[in-house]
């Protein structure tokens, strides 16, 4: 599914130098994973995550997605793959303001070949159990809520691949876990999930846990028996 | 992906933000309503100013000779015209030039008294041949037109103007009457039909028409003409009819070069285009300053939209994220601008369209339907749209969608 070579990603920061977010990480994650992947903040998860995510290119080092050697991709390629092929879930959710639950979810559609399906939207909701408030706009929903409508876009491609950063992170404990609950049920439904946080709880969720320090991997080991109950 | 799919995604945007799309919307709407007003105005005058001169004239298809050299002013009559042009000079002109088809003669003076029992009125006279009528293809209202044996034997008919008769007769019968010009009586023939308004906007019904011979004998008592009017056969070659002309009057008059001319030519049609162009002078000059208007509409569409990229960064960012490519943003904010534009355009219109109802109705010209500034003012609604949206589109496609999601 993801096979990461040797990524190094160097940021320059002006006249002061540069910063090396990421040091010659390699990484191959199996379809069907639930990867977490840890650190303090400046280890370069973050920074992982979006070379991951095909939206920031690495400095060094080669990236497969899916069979796919995305290095050389231009930004209309990387916007298709991105489309197809991966689902995001941020911290703060992102929804459109003044923009509907039902409209949010149907936004990754405009971007691929075929029609903006409203059924499929719906169902979309359907499954994060918030089919009754399509017509709610962003805004009147509670953060749970957001996030989950946020699930619900990341879902409706059918990406192979779910990228979440700390996507409880704004939440309280029980929209935190009912997130978590959702993640968990779609990794046992098939799906591949790598997830960035600092949380301990929330890193108990996953099988397989990954840690950052300074932009280098300093341990990765698969959990035996996936805790479906997590730590939250 | 697809341009509708992006475009239904514009016109929500703009549905959501309604109150910045009217606000970007207004100067458009303003620039386009006057410049539709003004330039269709500016065609409307122009179509009534040349409809004035051929009420005057009668016909495009003529050229006016009148006595005397250089450029003279006004209605040429007995009174400020030298005695040059003559009854044979007419005669010469009509039988001698093939390119001339009919000669009418003219003869006139301004403000003569007519009685009709105790009421009066001072109109024009104007002594003309019985080819008159036919020349302008015109017709009699009521009654008949003096002919060719009336004039030649001197006869003291005439025929009125509609307001003439109006003063002298009001809802009286006039046909059959008799009437005295200047203390000479007449039988009243015939009256007129209305022609409106001249290009200065006065009636051209206050007139009165008699025999040409009758009036140079009986009442004027002068041998010289004040006008000869001369239809020509071909009308797209009238420059070479009045060359023909000009050649003929200078033979009989006797001129030799380096003397000039004693007598005038105009071309009406050459004349009433001029002065519908002279016209148009304001109106270009506020046709400027709507097309000012027009561009500060861009301006203002341009700013507030850049304003808006920058607040829309994270919607901007998600989007980058779930897959739209630079290019599908930069469509999306064109297609926002494009779309802002074109709707205050068509608004533009159609406040533009009542306006110039309104003027017209105000100004007393004819109601007129003319589209062609409107379509003009549609395209270039469109024109400022795409323009002014270039730069927040490119804007928006630079926005690094990374920074926009965590911020």
């Amino acid at each position: 599914m993801i096979e990461a070579q040797r990524i190094s990603k160097t940021f320059v920061r002006g006249e002061s130098g540069s910063v090396e977010a990421l040091k010659n990480v390699s990484l191959r994650i199996a379809p069907g994973e639930f990867v977490v992947v840890r650190g303090a903040s400046g280890s370069g998860k973050s920074t992982l995550l979006d070379i991951l995510g095909c939206l920031d290119p690495p400095t060094r080092g080669s990236y497969r997605l899916d069979g796919e050697d995305v290095a050389r991709y231009d930004d209309k390629q990387l916007s298709r793959l991105r489309n197809a092929k991966i689902g995001f879930i941020f911290q703060s959710f992102n929804l459109l303001p003044r923009t509907t639950a039902l409209e949010n979810v149907e936004i990754p559609m405009v971007y691929r070949q075929g029609k903006v399906d409203r059924k499929k939207a719906l169902a979309a909701l359907e499954r994060v159990g918030l089919a009754a408030r399509a017509s709610h706009f962003a805004t009147e929903l509670s953060g749970g809520e957001q996030q989950r409508v946020a699930v619900a876009r990341a879902l409706i491609n059918s990406p192979a691949l779910i990228l979440a950063d700390e996507p409880t992170g704004n939440l309280d404990l029980n929209s935190g876990r009912e997130v978590m609950r959702l993640l968990c049920d779609l990794h046992t439904e098939g799906h591949t999930i790598l997830l960035v946080t600092h949380d301990d709880a929330v890193a108990a969720y996953g099988s397989r846990e990954i840690l950052l320090r300074d932009g280098l991997v300093v341990s990765d080991e698969v959990r035996a028996g996936t805790p479906a109950g997590g730590g939250l | 992906m697809s341009a509708g799919k992006i475009s239904s995604q514009a016109m929500r945007s703009l549905g959501r933000y309604r109150l910045r799309a009217s606000l970007m919307m207004l100067g458009i709407v303003v620039g386009i309503a006057s410049l539709a007003v003004l330039s269709s105005l500016g065609e409307a005058t122009k179509r009534e100013t040349m409809q004035r001169f051929k009420n005057m004239i009668g016909t495009f298809d003529t050229i006016i000779v009148r006595p005397g050299g250089g450029r003279t002013r006004g209605m040429p009559t007995l009174v400020n015209v030298p005695p040059t042009l003559r009854f044979e000079d007419a005669k010469a002109i009509a039988s001698e030039l093939p390119e001339i088809k009919a000669v009418a003669e003219v003869q006139n003076a301004f403000d003569i008294d007519i009685k009709y029992r105790d009421r009066s009125s001072s109109p024009a006279v104007f002594g003309v041949s019985p080819n008159w009528l036919a020349l302008r293809s015109e017709d009699v209202a009521d009654g008949i037109f003096f002919s060719a044996e009336q004039n030649d034997s001197l006869t003291r008919v005439a025929v009125l103007g509609l307001d003439v008769r109006n003063q002298l007769f009001s809802s009286e019968d006039a046909l059959g009457k008799a009437i005295r010009i200047a203390d000479v009586p007449f039988q009243v023939i015939g009256l007129l039909k209305s022609r409106g308004a001249g290009p200065a906007g006065a009636s051209l019904d206050n007139v009165v028409l008699i025999p040409i011979n009758t009036a140079s004998r009986r009442l004027f008592n002068r041998d010289f003409l004040t006008m000869l009017i001369a239809q020509v056969r071909n009308p797209e070659r009238s420059d070479e009819a009045t060359a023909r002309v000009t050649a003929l009057l200078r033979e009989r008059h006797h001129i030799q070069p380096p003397a000039l001319d004693d007598f005038t030519i105009t071309n009406p049609a050459v004349t009433a285009a001029q002065v519908a162009r002279a016209g148009g002078t304001l109106t270009k000059i506020l046709t400027g300053v709507s097309v000012m208007a027009l561009l500060i509409g861009g301006i203002v569409i341009m700013s507030l939209m850049s304003v808006a990229v920058s607040e829309r960064r994270k919607e901007i960012g998600v989007r980058r994220a779930v897959g739209a490519a630079r290019s599908d943003v930069v469509q999306q904010f064109l297609l926002e601008a494009i779309f802002i534009a074109l709707a205050g355009g068509i608004a533009g219109v159609v406040i533009g369209w009542g306006g110039m109802q309104l003027v017209t109705r105000l100004q007393q010209l004819p109601p007129i339907l003319i589209w062609q500034p409107f379509a003009v003012a549609i395209g270039l609604s469109l024109a400022v749209g795409m323009t002014s949206g270039l730069y927040p589109a490119w804007k928006a496609s630079r926005v690094d969608p990374i920074q926009a999601l965590r911020s």
